[in-house]
């Protein structure tokens, strides 16, 4: 009867009462959308950074983290495409060869990182092939060809064809340059890597890199395969083969450095740990003014009952009873507000998930911080058992008030309330 | 034996800045089956009376019990549980629970009482029948009259076979027919299933049907009278 009568009493007054559904609905919705952006945008940062910089691992020489010095190559570097071809669960690997240099160009020149690849295999570990604004993905077959950030074909000013001149050092420690023709420029939606970073073949990058032999220090023992590569990554299929894969190239390669993008970038780490941080912060700050929003109106709905409450007080309906006919109807508001609200902010973050949303209007913006233009929203599956639960919490604190107040009235005086 | 007593019932409002002394030494019994009618002028301290006689109030001194229960020793919670089933109210402005039908306002008190479904609803039945109101079960406070509301609170007041009824000014919000059909509806119960009742009234049509009459005047008990014959309709 409890229940009976406060179904009944929250359609006494339907305007109230569909208003404040309305506003738990629009209440949840705003959070979960405002969420699923949030957390769409901070993995899309990380994303733009394992798919065009970091991936998921990357292995080292110890001494190469500490100074990306030319002559801190790894060791044996097929024994580590050996080892990832036997692995299961990665998308890719590929072995980075990378050297600080300056880029120069007729117009001006630019401090960049050079990184030497394989097409095949970096491919398989970024989308950069993908993200060619102009040209190609290393198809020509002529050497020395290079690839550029908008950015910095900007800052050069260069174009497909351009000549760019590559200057750093060998491994002996002379300066050697390298002249190289522009293939391709791309936009990785991340203005720091657009201009700060260029590719070329790795084929191409060795031959400039490892001097005649009588040159090499004695110090220096070139790999079997006379490969020069600083960096080995890995792209996984499942983020959550992680620490799985993670620990096997670490007992495998024991002298080695072995690490995970949260510890190649802090910053990375900090955006993902930060993502569940976010949707809670955003739910606590809509249902805190939830909270206030439904103590008025059942405040009202009390204090409009005096007489009504006193007279079932004075029937024999008792204050437990009372409490929890308050309370209820409390819930009931916010049980039929809240699923409709989770189920369109549920179908809006599953639409745009899937087509996302174009921000190309902000579009310079967004690269200065590394950010897709197409933002994809999405929600941490715990957000989905957060809100519920996040949602009872409040209706049931909004209705404590009310419920008090409800049975601290005295039957004698409720009655005659006029 | 009697239903209700009452001792030296004293209630002072305000004690403590400036004091109304509503009820001064109140002596009242009232025995099973009567018919009782407190009359007075306006403050004269009927209302209170029935307030501390029905336990929604208490008294500032004096001694009330309630079928051989001293009220004052019970708490506010025990109060409430001894109202529903000792005491049935039927008040001045009707009181139904807006969102319940006519059957569930009467069924109400007896689902407080935890009584079974099929015993709840032949009884609200049968006393619905007996308020003539057996074909607006369905209908809400809302799409009744004042006189239909009224009988729904006597069908209510009676469904939980309490004690005695309060009745504090039942006929004021009603008309001449309607108050006429009230009259002999309580009149007709108080006869077929013995439950006393006891008024507060001004007004003269109960106060001739009433077969005991008290008068208070400033919270005293001024006169208390049997009519030989009271009015019928």
């Amino acid at each position: 009867m409890t229940a009976r009568l406060a179904w009944r009493n929250i359609w006494r007054n339907p305007t109230r009462s569909l208003v404040v559904m309305i506003a738990i609905m629009l209440g949840i919705y705003a959070a979960m959308f405002m969420s699923g952006f949030a957390t769409g945008m901070a993995r899309s940062y990380v994303n733009n950074a394992i798919q065009t910089m970091v991936g998921h691992i990357q292995v080292h020489v110890p001494a190469y983290q500490e100074e990306a010095r030319t002559a801190y190559y790894l060791p044996n570097p097929s024994d580590l495409s050996a080892f990832a071809k036997k692995q299961e669960g990665l998308a890719g690997y590929s072995l980075r060869t990378q050297v600080m240099g300056m880029a120069a160009s007729s117009h001006g020149n630019r401090g960049v990182q050079i990184r030497g690849v394989d097409p095949e295999l970096e491919a398989s570990v970024t989308d950069l092939d993908e993200l060619l604004a102009d040209g190609d993905f290393f198809g020509e077959t002529r050497r020395n060809q290079i690839l550029i950030g908008r950015k910095m074909a900007e800052n050069l000013r260069v174009d497909l064809r351009s000549k760019v001149v590559l200057t750093f050092q060998d491994l002996s420690g002379t300066i050697t340059a390298g002249a190289f023709r522009v293939t391709g420029i791309f936009e990785s939606g991340n203005t720091g890597f657009d201009e700060g970073t260029v590719l070329v073949r790795q084929s191409d990058l060795n031959r400039l890199l490892v001097p005649v032999d009588s040159l090499l220090p004695d110090s220096l023992h070139l790999p079997e395969s006379h490969l020069i590569a600083h960096e080995f990554t890995l792209l996984l299929d499942d983020p959550g083969q992680l620490d799985t894969i993670q620990g096997a190239f670490r007992n495998a390669f024991p002298g080695l450095l072995v690490e995970n993008y949260k510890e190649l970038a802090p910053d990375l780490r900090l955006y993902e740990s930060q993502i569940q941080n976010i949707s809670i912060i955003y739910l606590a700050i809509i249902l805190l003014a939830l909270v206030f929003g439904i103590i008025n109106t059942m405040l009202m709905a009390v204090l409009e009952r005096i007489k009504e409450l006193g007279m079932l007080m004075a029937v024999g309906m008792n204050k437990g009873k009372v409490f929890s006919m308050i309370v209820l109807e409390t819930l009931f508001l916010t049980l039929i507000g809240a699923p409709i609200g989770i189920l369109l902010g549920h179908l809006t973050i599953t639409y745009f998930g899937r087509v996302g949303i174009d921000l190309s209007a902000f579009s310079t913006a967004m690269q200065e911080y590394g950010l897709s233009e197409q933002l994809f929203l999405e929600l941490e599956p715990v957000v989905y058992y957060q809100i519920p639960i996040g949602v009872l919490i409040t209706a049931v604190l909004a209705a404590l008030y009310p419920a008090w107040k409800a049975i601290r009235l005295r039957p004698v005086d409720a009655i005659h309330k006029i | 034996m009697a239903v209700i007593t009452t001792r030296g019932i004293t209630k002072t409002y305000n004690p403590d800045t400036i004091p109304v002394h509503a009820l001064n030494g109140v002596d009242l019994d009232i025995e099973k089956g009567e018919f009782t009618a407190i009359v007075g002028p306006s403050g004269s301290g009927k209302t209170t009376l029935l307030n501390i006689i029905g336990g929604l109030d208490r008294p500032t001194a004096g001694e009330v019990t309630v079928g051989g229960q001293a009220i004052e020793e019970l708490s506010d919670n025990q109060l409430i549980d001894f109202r529903k089933d000792h005491i049935g109210f039927v008040f001045q402005a009707y009181n139904l629970i807006p969102v319940l039908t006519a059957l569930e306002n009467v069924e109400f008190v007896m689902l407080l009482q935890k009584r079974p479904a099929s015993e709840r609803r032949e009884r609200a039945m049968e006393l619905l029948r007996a308020v003539g109101l057996e074909d607006k079960i369905h209908k809400r406070p809302s799409e009744l009259s004042g006189g239909q509301q009224q009988r729904v609170a006597v069908a209510r007041a009676l469904a939980p076979k309490p004690t005695f009824i309060l009745a504090d000014e039942p006929t004021a919000n009603l008309d001449s027919t309607s108050t006429a059909q009230l009259l002999d509806i309580m009149a007709e119960l108080n006869h077929r299933e013995s439950v006393t009742f006891l008024f507060s009234t001004h007004d003269q049509r109960v106060i001739d049907r009433a077969r005991r009459i008290v008068t208070l005047v400033d919270g005293r008990i001024d006169q208390d009278v049997q009519q030989s014959q009271p009015a019928s309709s």
